[in-house]
């Protein structure tokens, strides 16, 4: 028996073992024998982490856990190509001997390396011939070690519509005859900005309290910003907005605990027990705002800077809410959402200038470019709040409710709804 | 007080379509439990788990491929186990992760240990 077979009687495991140590062999072995195999190097990855499951379970876990599921997994791929014909063979192989193969793996394995393979295969599951919603599942699939149904909870899809999603993304992969390779000097800024945009569309699906709290999202977070940074520890791909991005991530992620309550509620902005935003990660992220510097500031700087604001005040009042709205207005400067639009539109009430917000919650409702008219209302009623106009805070509510779906938002509207009661007549 | 074997089947099906952060709360969960049995005593041996392929040696001494049981029948691991009793040792059997992974576990005494 070979020394990985001898157990350590170890009882614990490094947390998320098996999630990242599939993601690492698929990106490694996917690399050695080509964006053909993906789905080969997939199944026998899993494979072998079932052999692990199997083997370990009861007789603790060996001294080099990852190098025993790596040489099973290398066998059953080797296996499984002897019993291609001869010229299928060569062209996995890349006419390299299995030794050469081998040699190379666990070179692309070795700590230092390792990081290489998994940005390529961030660029390849983020290419720009897919869609949004499809590089995201890639990367959840074949970066974070996520099921097809995870995914589809993860995503609140459905289990056939995440497989749909994935085998489409892969035959467009394959259609375009993908190298899993960096990106050249010439796209890298193009690219870059694809992978920092779907790694904060990844980070907002686990962030998002839209459809109410669910642990496994949370690991979606996590993800996002251990994937983001991996690009910070790259030379060419440590920019300044990948920086800001990881500020950004740092300080929404400081807030995860305090956003629900005891009995797994979510609890809004206003309200949450400050005391429980993680300091130390908001210190971190603070740190990585210093260091992302760069000649003109991008979404992300914008964004991180208004999460710090919020960060840094003790309360709601104390909030500098000019600072805010000075800031959206530089990112409607970049892009004129009307996300952006709404959330200024609260920091100017926050700020005083209730009529102006009111104005700007009219405009985006004449121009029709929203797709979720339920924030706009709720939106309203918090400024009908602070300008003391309960009747028409009580009206905006209630069209709120109407429209709200969560479960957990329409509790929330209630509870508002009945903090506005009007006084009983004496 | 006497000794019991645990022998494991199935759970093969759940397996399949396992996730790899199920995976590592399955592993966590067996460890966990043989850690406990090993501490509080009366799990004398973790066991092992056995290996779907084997061969089987016949009456005529001729060999086959086998054992070839349906994976829901086929033994999938062992452990030693020492109780007061079979009724004692199936309660620790309910205790295994085994019936939550969609298998079961067989309790059989061993018959030559009875001590009293």
């Amino acid at each position: 028996m070979s020394a990985e077979g001898v157990s350590t009687g170890a009882t614990q495991l490094v947390e998320h073992f098996f999630r990242h140590e599939s993601a690492k062999l698929i990106a490694v072995l996917t690399r050695a024998f080509g964006f053909s195999r993906l789905d080969l190097v997939e199944d026998k990855v899993q494979e072998s982490m079932l052999a692990a499951m199997q083997a370990w379970r009861q007789r603790g876990v060996p001294t080099n856990p990852a190098g025993w599921i790596y040489r099973v997994a290398r066998n059953r791929i080797l296996d499984a190509l002897r019993r291609e014909e001869a010229h299928q063979r060569a062209l996995a192989l890349s006419h390299q001997t299995e030794a050469d193969v081998e040699l190379l793996v666990t070179e692309w394995l070795s700590e230092d390396q390792l990081p290489d393979s998994l940005l390529r295969m961030i660029f390849v599951c983020c290419h720009p011939a897919l869609d949004r919603r499809s590089q995201i599942a890639m990367t959840l699939k074949i970066l974070c070690g996520f099921s097809l149904a995870e995914i589809a909870r993860g995503l609140l899809v459905s289990t056939e519509a995440a497989k749909k999603r994935v085998q489409r993304a892969k035959k467009t992969l394959a259609q375009q005859q993908v190298e899993i390779d960096l990106p050249s000097s010439a796209h890298l800024q193009a690219r870059l900005s694809v992978v920092q945009e779907v790694l904060y569309l990844m980070f907002n699906e686990g962030y998002s309290t839209s459809q109410g709290i669910e642990p496994l999202r949370e690991d979606i977070c996590e993800e996002a910003a251990r994937l983001c940074h991996l690009l910070c520890e790259h030379r060419a791909f440590s920019t300044p907005s990948t920086r800001a991005l990881m500020a950004l991530m740092l300080f929404h992620a400081s807030r995860l605990e305090a956003r629900v309550d005891s009995q797994g509620a979510v609890v809004l902005l206003a309200d949450q027990d400050r005391s429980k935003w993680d300091r130390q990660l908001i210190a971190v992220a603070d740190s990585w705002l210093e260091r992302s510097k760069g000649e003109s500031p991008s979404r992300f700087h914008l964004e991180a800077a208004i999460a710090r604001v919020h960060c840094q005040a003790d309360c709601v009042s104390s909030t500098d809410w000019g600072l805010i709205v000075r800031l959206y207005d530089r990112l409607l400067a970049l892009n004129p959402s009307p996300l952006y639009i709404l959330n200024r539109a609260v920091a100017r009430g926050e700020s005083g200038e209730v009529d102006a917000a009111l104005a700007d919650l009219e405009s985006i409702r004449t121009g029709r470019a929203m797709s979720n008219y339920s924030l706009l209302d709720c939106a309203a009623g918090r400024l009908h709040e602070l300008a003391d106009n309960d009747a028409a805070a009580r009206e905006a509510y209630t069209a709120a409710l109407s429209a709200a779906v969560a479960p957990h938002e329409q509790a929330l509207l209630r509870k508002k709804l009945e903090q506005l009661l009007p006084d009983e007549p004496a | 007080m006497a000794k019991f074997m645990f022998l494991y089947r199935g759970g093969h099906e759940k397996m399949k379509e396992m996730s790899p952060e199920q995976m590592q709360q399955g592993v966590q969960a067996w460890m966990s439990w043989i850690q406990g049995g090993t501490d509080a005593g009366w799990l004398l041996d973790g066991g092992d788990g056995l290996n779907a392929e084997g061969q089987v040696v016949q009456s005529d001494l001729s060999v086959i491929d086998g054992p070839f049981a349906e994976s829901k029948e086929l033994v999938g691991g062992y452990s030693m186990v020492e109780a007061a009793d079979l009724g004692a040792a199936t309660e620790l059997a309910k205790t295994s992760p085994m019936p939550a992974a969609g298998g079961t576990v067989e309790v059989r005494q061993l018959s030559g240990h009875t001590s009293d």
